[in-house]
């Protein structure tokens, strides 16, 4: 089989899309041992384009460094005694013993190393980073930054939510970096934009200077000022330079922005912004829409707002809001 | 339409390809790529491993959080696989690919784990063996045993599933789901449990065949 195609084959398998006859194909593709060791060639290629999280490797890797540098030679394990049953308990045993010590060292380290920065449901936070950038965090949102700068990572930060950044220009031309998830990220000398990293999706906006974004399947593009980058489905996403920016820079004047915008986007938004659910149950309101900007600090004044504009009645449930026509 | 589609993230663009597609597309794989590492341990054991741990543990990591779903285990695991590399040398028995051997092992030891957590028939003390060659029909099994993990999480109702990535993926307090979910600390534990004994039960189910053709 040629190699392009065993590699498209294999790619499909693991996201569990072959169909049965192809599985076969690979599992006989496989008996011959050499193609084994390219199965896990393809396992790492697709692992390293398909990113599940973010694991602290410069964090792991200090751990490691230690094991590396305590290990005692003499107390390096020989294989013939490992073969013996009655070891095995203890060998397991120690072996706990090593993964819990691993585990403790990971799990405070990482809190050591990073500071989270929280914007509570409907507030906005601005913060100035150590080497000089000035964020600006929409509610609702985390921003991870590094707490020692000396570490090298000093311009690197981990954004869960949406915020606008001022990224200051360093003299040895450092790169500043958002990482979005999902492989996303955004890499910057000097220049301001917004970034929108929530469920739905990714969103940059770029108001200044050039970015070069970083996509999940590995491939860069670069922006320029005015364009708006919006992810889709399955690594799709589209470029547009529009000519409103209103809608993607609103929030900052705790404003929204809407403009012949559907009620269930309206709906969508408030819960981003105050982390309130919020739910119509009725189909055909939520295709109802609206325009208009309208400030609002608060979720009850925009809930207002809504409810005198569009004669609709909001009702506070236990853990969500419900819209809904009032009844006659 | 809206002017100005401020949920445009959910839109299904018909053929949206950007010209700039191809900008840079992933490279080609090179031929015996490790051969540089060998030389690294046949030299310097210890920069060998802190090499291989560079290259590979991400990966690792992001392959075992698909079976074990904590960020915490999968980093432990990988981290623990790699520290009885070095401990045991590992390095200087194995005869396939380091990133072979590797795989195969977090493989295995996610295997395990779940198999502890499910607390399926098996004990965690139970000899941790790692066959030396697998069979293909084995090598296969491993990948549909984390598909079929993500397709019972992916069928949970939303509430369950949310509470079940950020318990165990994010490894967050229940009363800080609790917060973020508006619900009580209580229906957070519920929730998160009934998403673990449905893939206790999914599992077991699946495990009967797994375990029948990856034993006997």
């Amino acid at each position: 089989m040629k190699e392009s195609v065993i590699r498209l084959l294999l790619f499909d398998f693991f996201e569990g899309k072959t169909t049965s006859i192809q599985r076969k194909m690979i599992e006989e593709w496989l008996t011959e041992e050499p193609n084994q060791e390219l199965f896990y060639r393809y396992l790492d290629e697709w692992e390293s384009e398909r990113p599940q999280f973010g694991p602290d490797k410069e964090t792991a890797l200090e751990s490691f460094r230690s094991v590396l540098a305590g290990a005692d030679k003499t107390d390096a394990y020989t294989p013939e005694t490992e073969q013996e049953r009655p070891l095995r308990k203890r060998q397991w045993l120690w072996l706990a013993a090593v993964i819990s010590l691993v585990a403790v060292g990971l799990a405070f380290q990482k809190q050591i190393l990073y500071k989270s920065l929280d914007s509570g449901p409907g507030k906005r936070v601005t913060h100035r980073l150590s080497e000089g950038t000035e964020v600006l965090l929409n509610a609702n949102s985390r921003l991870l930054v590094p707490r020692f700068t000396f570490l090298g990572n000093a311009r690197e930060v981990f954004l869960d939510g949406e915020a606008q950044f001022k990224v200051t220009h360093t003299r040895n031309n450092d790169r500043f970096v958002v990482k979005m998830g999902d492989r996303y990220r955004i890499e910057v000398l000097g220049t301001e934009f917004v970034a929108f990293s929530r469920a739905r999706g990714k969103r940059v906006f770029l108001k200044e200077g050039k970015v070069k974004l970083g996509l999940p399947e590995g491939r860069q593009i670069y922006m320029k000022p005015g364009n708006l980058f919006v992810s889709g489905k399955n690594g799709s996403y589209k470029m547009t330079a529009p000519a409103d920016t209103r809608p993607y820079t609103a929030w900052k004047e705790q404003t929204f922005y809407f403009n012949n915008t559907l009620l269930s986007d309206v709906a969508l938004q408030i819960s981003e912004q105050f982390g309130m659910q919020v739910r119509i149950a009725d189909t055909l309101l939520a295709q109802r829409r609206i325009g208009g900007i309208y400030k609002a600090d608060q979720v009850d004044d925009l809930l207002q707002i809504l409810s005198e504009l569009m004669q609709i009645e909001v009702i506070q449930k236990e853990d969500h809001i419900e819209l809904a026509i009032p009844k006659p | 339409m809206t002017a100005f589609p401020l949920n445009p993230l959910e839109e299904d663009f018909p053929g949206q390809h950007p010209e700039n597609r191809d900008h840079a597309k992933s490279e080609a794989i090179v031929p015996d790529d490790e051969w540089l590492l060998r030389r690294q341990f046949a030299e310097d054991p210890e920069k060998g491993c802190e090499l291989l741990f560079r290259r590979y543990y991400v990966n690792l990591c992001n392959h075992t959080i698909r079976f074990v779903h904590s960020r915490e285990v999968a980093e432990d695991i990988v981290s623990e696989i790699f520290t009885t590399f070095w401990q045991n040398q590992t390095y200087r028995q194995v005869t396939t690919s380091y990133r072979a051997y590797l795989y195969k092992s977090v493989r295995h030891r996610a295997y395990n784990y779940l198999k502890w957590q499910v607390r399926f028939q098996h004990s965690a003390e139970e000899p941790v063996h790692l066959s030396e060659s697998p069979s293909p029909h084995e090598v296969l099994q491993y990948s549909e045993l984390h598909q079929k993990i993500e397709l019972i999480i992916r069928e949970l109702p939303a509430q369950c599933r949310r509470a079940y990535i950020l318990k165990r993926v994010e490894g967050k307090k229940y009363d800080e789901i609790a917060q973020e979910m508006k619900i009580s600390a209580k229906a957070v534990e519920a929730l998160v449990s009934r998403a673990l004994s449905r893939l206790r039960k999914e599992l077991s189910a699946h495990w009967v065949l797994f375990i029948m053709l990856f034993f006997c």
